[in-house]
């Protein structure tokens, strides 16, 4: 099996096999985009690659340009489908990746070749703004690789040059340029983004509003949001409610935020060199980009977190919801230390305008729900019971009355709360938070649904906790008078495993993943414990080097004055020596002299000690001859060195020594023989 | 191509080769060292250029991977810079004898590379024209060791002409650069006139007795080298045919001596029409002679050529047409 292709790649025309090994290249380099194509265009793109490949084989001629402009054509009609335009990120990949297999189809001269590459390059960059895990590095590294064999091998034109050694030319010159990409990549100064892209729905998140059916979305999404370092004891997962984006709005569909805080935003020299309080529990945490303008922070975050690079645009709580707003939504990855205020801060008074608003609810909806909470009120007991007793009952009511936890309760139609609160009671944290609130509002008590996320993985991985966005999670707090805002999780009630060990409910595993399971049950944990930590130190070294890192680079160096110039000073210096290493290489590479004038060089100084003088075009033998006939048999082993030099050199066959091994055999034949008389 | 004359740039830039070129000196060998080496970056090293834009895009988009990438890049262009320099550094370039050729047919040009070091991808070797791109010829260099290349090169017309320059030059590893030297050869390659096809008969020999500066064929009688019988004479070289006949013994000149009749192929026989038509047949016949072994001169205004036996006697005439 590992033999049959090689003999076929011998085989194969130079031209054939080229080609496949370009195809070969671009559907590696294009396969992680595949999935996220449209799916007519992705099987354009592979049947493309495939005719491509076919008409290679049989050296078939190339098609026109008519079947190409049609093809170009209907992708762009796909794409157009799927995305309503041809611009934007991804439809522009989407093209990208079209105009890649279809120009292998006219791939005749080197200079489309050369535009077959670039493509490859800006494909693999593109990638990246997708994943930049330690995986898709390694196959885009790997593709990189590719592309510059590739490039090699379109520029040795002569013979069949074996794909190992085009390959191994683009390795050595990946290597040797190694010093300059490190170099570039610690001391280039980081910019921050030079326009703002508009917020494009790739990236999974929590949302500014909630409608029911978002967050199980995010439930499927194992990927991860952020990662939590405690500096001491860490917070029990219970207890860990990262909390986002405060929803208090209700239209009868969805739930918003309030619009815009009124504050002003906190100056930018605040959220990075405040020195923090010092109570409370500081902790460091290191956030993927999020798709909402909120900072999902620690229950309960008072000050300034202080962030690298700091964080510009941010709001601070404008009023009692505790929630850290941006201006814009968190593009980049942030590493930010922050503090957790271990209680809540004493809550004041709630305006009538306040109590007004989170008490409302749009006429006519829920009257089932609704009807339920006036008669739970009308029950002896809680005739005029304080907030919190309500919460009690309405708590007491969901454990006790059938309801379960599930991410798949099935679609609701018609009224939706009325329908969970009443009916199916299947469910899961957003249909409890909004029922519940519904029923709070209901009952005359202030409430309103916080989302964010609760709990994190069941245990640290290199210190961090992994917080993913299957832990999104929404809540609900409500007004008790005189102690402010309180948070209650009604489906903690249901699911207690949800929130205490904080494991959601999880779909089936796949068939992989369960045979795996079965084969031994913690390995699958094990095995994914094991990349996540190598992930995160990915994360922390690689992914997260921004300016902060270049200037504690800077300091341990001891380089006096820490900017952005000095940056750029030493990046220059260090270019500038790698430049000189350069150039030197190039003057000694210059003056190298091959082996044998080399040897007959060092020949002519040794041999000149014994009187006789070497023209260039002496042979070893004529040598041999005259240092014969001069000193006799006094230099026996001289000669007969020379005599074997004259064979190695000129007999039929491979040589069976180097110069280098016979210079040392002449020099100890020469040690043997008397030293020369001096004339 | 032809469009490009009319930009003005072109003529000047033409004017600066013609002058860069004109200052090489003919040299018997060449070894390419720095001082001798160009590398300029391609058409496609500066649309390389372009990866600015994956620096821009990593920016707006804060991909440390972006970065990296497009640092990476950027480090193997420069090292491909070296590579492609060191692709022709050290190499030595020695030309082999040039044989003459008759105009219209290419002149080989077999040109010996020494490559003292590793394995050198991707050279080409063409001859540098004034105008048009030269066709190269593309080679691996072996590792220490010969590589010989030929070339063809069209001289522009009979005469003797100096080697051409020829330009050695490689885009190896990743055609970012284009390393290249230009190399005039120490050598001449004679073009003789094309010979005419078909060419007419060679004239009729003609003695041309006691004509001045014709040197004497030696002894001879009216019968053009039939002298009477000497003791001595091998029977082989009696004429029987004349012995029946006349009674007398008569022996052919002996070799050296005795030959047929010098032709003399001269310039004002070569029929009408111009000088060039005059030099093609009268390069035709030089050969027709020769193919013979039919002993012959050559007359051309001004100066003539006389009969001599030497192995290069052909060639003296041949030279004679090509450069007059």
């Amino acid at each position: 099996m590992v033999m049959l292709p090689r003999i076929r790649e011998a085989q194969l025309p130079r031209d054939t096999r080229d080609t496949f090994f370009m195809l070969g290249l671009i559907a590696w380099t294009v396969a992680p985009h595949l999935a996220r194509l449209p799916l007519g265009v992705g099987g354009l793109c592979l049947a493309v690659l495939v005719w491509r490949a076919v008409l290679a084989w049989r050296d078939a001629a190339l098609p026109g340009r008519g079947p190409l402009l049609a093809v170009l054509l209907l992708a762009a009609g796909l794409t157009w489908r799927e995305h309503h335009t041809l611009l934007g990120r991804d439809a522009g990949i989407t093209l990208l990746v079209v105009l890649m297999a279809l120009k292998t189809l006219e791939l005749r001269a080197r200079r489309d070749a050369l535009v077959v590459f670039f493509l490859g390059f800006f494909l693999v960059l593109t990638q990246f703004l997708y994943s930049q895990s330690l995986l898709s590095a390694a196959a885009m590294l790997l593709s990189v690789w590719g592309w510059l064999t590739a490039l090699t091998l379109a520029h040795m034109p002569a013979g069949r040059p074996p794909l190992r050694e085009a390959a191994g030319t683009a390795l050595r010159a990946a290597l040797l340029g190694l010093p300059v990409m490190l170099a570039l990549f610690l001391l280039f100064p980081r910019i921050p983004p030079l326009w703002s892209m508009p917020g494009d729905g790739a990236r999974t998140g929590l949302s500014d509003h909630l409608r029911l059916g978002d967050v199980a979305e995010l439930a499927q999404d194992d990927s991860v949001a952020l990662r939590l370092r405690f500096e001491g004891p860490p917070l029990p997962l219970a207890q860990l409610y990262l909390r986002g984006p405060v929803l208090s709005r209700y239209d009868g569909q969805s739930w918003q935020a309030e619009p815009w805080p009124r504050r002003p935003p906190v100056p930018d020299h605040v959220t990075s060199f405040a020195p923090p309080p010092r109570a409370g529990l500081r902790y460091e945490m290191t956030l993927e980009p999020l798709r909402i303008a909120w900072l999902p922070l620690l229950d309960y975050a008072t000050t300034p977190p202080q962030a690298e690079p700091p964080l510009t645009g941010l709001r601070p709580p404008d009023d009692d919801s505790l929630q850290w707003r941006l201006r814009s939504p968190l593009g980049e990855r942030t590493r930010l230390t922050a503090v957790a205020a271990p209680g809540r801060p004493e809550g004041g008074v709630l305006s009538r305008w306040d109590r007004l608003q989170l008490t409302s609810l749009p006429p006519g909806l829920h009257p089932r729900t609704r009807a339920w909470a006036r008669a739970l009120a009308a029950q002896p007991g809680l005739l005029h019971a304080d907030a919190q007793t309500l919460v009690q009952a309405v708590l007491r009511h969901l454990r006790e009355d059938g309801y379960a936890y599930t991410l798949s309760p099935g679609p609701y139609e018609g009224d939706a709360i009325d329908e969970f609160w009443m009916d199916r009671k299947l469910g899961f944290c957003e249909h409890y938070a909004s029922a519940f609130v519904v029923v709070m509002r209901s009952l005359g008590v202030p409430a309103r649904i916080v989302t964010g996320y609760q709990g994190a993985d069941p245990a640290p991985v290199d210190g961090y906790w992994v917080v993913r966005q299957s832990n999104a999670h929404a809540w609900a707090e409500y007004w008790q008078d005189g102690q402010g805002w309180l948070r209650a999780d009604p489906t903690a009630a249901v699911a207690p495993d949800r929130v205490l060990r904080s494991s959601a409910l999880r779909p089936a595993p796949g068939l992989v993943m369960g045979t795996l399971d079965s084969v031994s049950p913690g390995l699958r944990l094990q095995l994914r414990r094991w990349l996540e930590t190598w992930d995160n130190r990915w994360n922390q070294w690689v992914l997260g080097y921004g300016r902060q890192q270049q200037f504690q680079l800077l300091r341990d160096w001891g380089w006096p004055e820490v900017d952005a110039a000095a940056l750029a000073r030493l990046l220059v210096l260090c270019l500038s020596g790698l430049g000189l290493a350069g150039a030197a290489w190039a003057w000694w590479d210059g003056r190298r002299q091959a082996p044998w004038p080399r040897l007959q060089r060092r020949l002519a100084r040794r041999l000149a000690r014994w009187g006789v003088v070497l023209a260039p075009a002496d042979s070893p033998a004529a040598l041999a001859r005259r240092l014969a006939e001069r000193h006799g048999q006094a230099v026996a082993p001289m000669v007969e060195a020379l005599q074997a030099l004259q064979r190695q050199r000129y007999a039929p066959g491979p040589a069976a020594a180097t110069l280098s091994t016979w210079w040392r055999t002449f020099r100890a034949a020469e040690r043997r023989c008397a030293p020369p008389r001096r004339p | 191509m032809a469009s490009t004359g009319l930009w003005p740039l072109s003529a000047l830039q033409r004017r600066w080769r013609q002058w860069w070129q004109a200052r090489l000196q003919p040299s018997a060998h060449c070894t390419l060292r720095q001082r001798n080496l160009y590398i300029v970056p391609t058409r496609a090293g500066l649309v390389f250029g372009l990866t600015l834009l994956l620096l821009v895009a990593s920016i707006n988009f804060q991909l440390n991977l972006g970065y990296a990438l497009t640092f990476l890049l950027a480090g193997s262009a420069i090292v491909s810079m070296h590579m492609t320099h060191a692709t022709l550094r050290g190499l030595a370039l020695h030309l082999g004898p040039l044989s003459p050729v008759f105009a219209g047919q290419p002149v080989s040009l077999e040109v010996r590379m020494d490559n003292p070091g590793r394995t050198r991808h991707g050279l080409a070797l063409a001859v540098q024209e004034d105008e048009g791109e030269p066709q190269p010829v593309w080679f691996d260099a072996g590792a220490q060791a010969q590589t010989s290349v030929t070339l063809h090169w069209m001289a522009p017309g009979r005469g003797h002409w100096p080697a051409p320059l020829l330009r050695i030059e490689t885009r190896f590893p990743f055609g970012l650069f284009r390393a290249w030297s230009l190399w005039r050869p120490d050598a001449q390659a004679w073009v003789y006139p094309a010979p005419e096809h078909p060419a007419p008969p060679l004239p009729p020999a003609a003695v041309q007795a006691g004509s001045p500066g014709t040197p004497a064929l030696g002894p001879t009688d009216e019968h053009d080298g039939i002298r009477p019988w000497r003791r001595g004479d091998p029977l082989n070289r009696v004429v029987w045919k004349k012995v029946a006949r006349t009674g007398e013994l008569v022996s052919r000149e002996a070799a050296g001596t005795a030959r047929p009749p010098l032709l003399w192929l001269d310039w004002q026989q070569a029929g009408p029409g111009d000088a060039e038509r005059r030099l093609s047949r009268l390069c035709a016949w030089v050969l027709a002679a020769q193919a013979r072994q039919q002993p012959h001169g050559l007359r051309l205004p001004g100066r003539e050529w006389p009969w001599n036996d030497s192995p290069t006697h052909r060639d003296t005439l041949l030279q004679a047409l090509a450069r007059w």
